[in-house]
C-alpha cells in the first residue's frame, strides 16, 4: 500500500513538472520580432510563380526586397504597380524582390499576380509561420535585407505606395551595406 | 459603371448556374465546414468572421462544393495551402491523436485515483475496526461503572 502510494505520488508530481515544463518551453520559444540591424529570420518557402521551393539564404550576397502580401489584401492590390516598377528599376543593380504570400489560396495568388504583372519571385506562406517570426500583424508589409543578411532601413507597415521615402531610403540601406 | 456592375452580376449568375449544373447533389455544405475550419488571420472559425481572408476562403471552399469535392477532399485542400493549423480541430492521425486521447487519459486517470481514494477512505472506517480506547485504567473504569450503576 505503501509502495502504491509513493508511486501515485512521483507520477502526480512528474505530471506537474511535465506541465510546468510545457509552460516555460511554450514562454521561452514565443517569437520574438526581429530588430533592425538584426539577422533576418530565414525561410524556404514554395514559390508561387513558378516550380520549386525558395531560400531566403540562397540569395546572401544581395540586397533584398521582403514584401509580404495577400490576393485579398485591398491595401495590397494599390501597392502592386510600384513594387513592380520599382523591382525593374532596381533589378540590374542587383537588388532581388521577393513576395511572400500570407495566408492565401494558391490559385487567388497566381490570378493577383498575373492581373498585376508581378515578375519578382513570389513564394507561399500558407501557414504564416514565417510572417510570424517577422512579427508580421497584417498585410501588406515590407523588409529590407541588406547583403550580409541583416535587417536594414525601416520597417514599412501598410502600403508602399503611401510611404515612398521610406521604401527608397529602405532600398539604398539595402544597397548601400 | 452600372454596366460594368451587370456583366460581373451577369457572369456570376453564368458561374452559379454551371456550378450547380457541374454538382447536382453537393457532398456537404459551407454552412458545416465553417464551423470546422479557421480564419487564419483573426483564430476564430469562419462562421464567427467577416475578415477579408475568411471571406476569400468561404468563397474558395463554395467553389470547391461547386466541383463536388467531398468534406475530406476540401480539408485536405486546405490544408495544403494553409497547413493543418486551417482544422478547428486537429485530425485524427499522428502525433495529433496526443491532442485527442491525452485529454481522455486525464481524466481516466483522475477518476482511478479519485475511485482508489474514496476505496482507501472507506477501508480506513470499516466496522471491524475497534473502537479507540478511553484512555482510563482499570480500576478507575470499574469504579466509574459503578457510580453509573448507582445513578441508575
Amino acid at each position: 500500500m505503501r509502495t502504491l502510494k509513493l508511486t501515485g505520488q512521483v507520477v502526480a508530481l512528474a505530471a506537474v513538472a511535465g506541465l510546468l515544463g510545457l509552460l516555460v518551453w511554450r514562454l521561452t520559444h514565443q517569437s520574438k520580432p526581429p530588430k533592425i540591424g538584426g539577422p533576418a529570420p530565414g525561410f524556404s518557402l514554395k514559390r508561387v510563380d513558378s516550380s520549386g521551393t525558395l531560400a531566403l539564404a540562397s540569395l546572401r550576397g544581395k540586397p533584398v526586397v521582403l514584401n509580404f502580401w495577400a490576393s485579398w489584401c485591398e491595401p495590397c492590390k494599390g501597392e502592386a504597380k510600384m513594387l513592380e516598377q520599382a523591382w525593374q528599376r532596381y533589378k540590374s543593380k542587383g537588388v532581388v524582390f521577393v513576395g511572400v504570400d500570407y495566408h492565401d489560396v494558391t490559385g487567388d495568388a497566381r490570378r493577383f499576380l498575373e492581373r498585376h504583372d508581378i515578375t519578382y519571385p513570389t513564394v507561399q506562406d500558407g501557414s504564416g509561420m514565417t510572417a510570424d517570426r517577422y512579427g508580421v500583424s497584417a498585410v501588406p508589409e515590407t523588409y529590407f535585407i541588406d547583403r550580409r543578411g541583416r535587417l536594414v532601413g525601416e520597417h514599412i507597415k501598410g502600403t508602399v505606395a503611401n510611404q515612398q521615402n521610406a521604401f527608397f531610403r529602405g532600398v539604398t540601406a539595402a544597397l548601400g551595406s | 459603371m452600372i454596366v460594368r456592375i451587370a456583366v460581373v452580376l451577369v457572369a456570376a449568375l453564368v458561374l452559379a448556374g454551371s456550378a450547380a449544373a457541374a454538382c447536382p447533389t453537393p457532398h456537404t455544405s459551407l454552412s458545416k465546414l465553417e464551423g470546422e475550419i479557421m480564419c487564419p488571420t483573426c483564430h476564430t472559425t469562419l462562421d464567427q468572421s467577416d475578415a477579408a481572408a475568411a471571406q476569400r476562403i468561404k468563397h474558395h471552399i463554395q467553389v470547391l462544393i461547386a466541383q463536388c469535392r467531398t468534406e475530406k477532399q476540401i480539408k485536405a485542400d486546405l490544408v495544403a495551402n494553409f497547413g493543418a493549423g486551417i482544422l478547428a480541430a486537429p485530425p485524427h492521425k499522428g502525433f495529433d491523436l496526443l491532442a485527442w486521447w491525452l485529454p481522455l487519459g486525464g481524466v481516466i486517470a483522475g477518476a482511478i485515483a479519485v475511485a482508489f481514494g474514496v476505496w482507501r477512505w472507506s477501508r480506513s472506517r470499516g466496522p471491524d475496526e475497534e473502537p479507540p480506547g478511553s484512555g482510563l485504567d482499570e480500576e478507575t473504569e470499574q469504579r466509574l461503572d459503578e457510580l453509573l450503576a448507582r445513578l441508575d
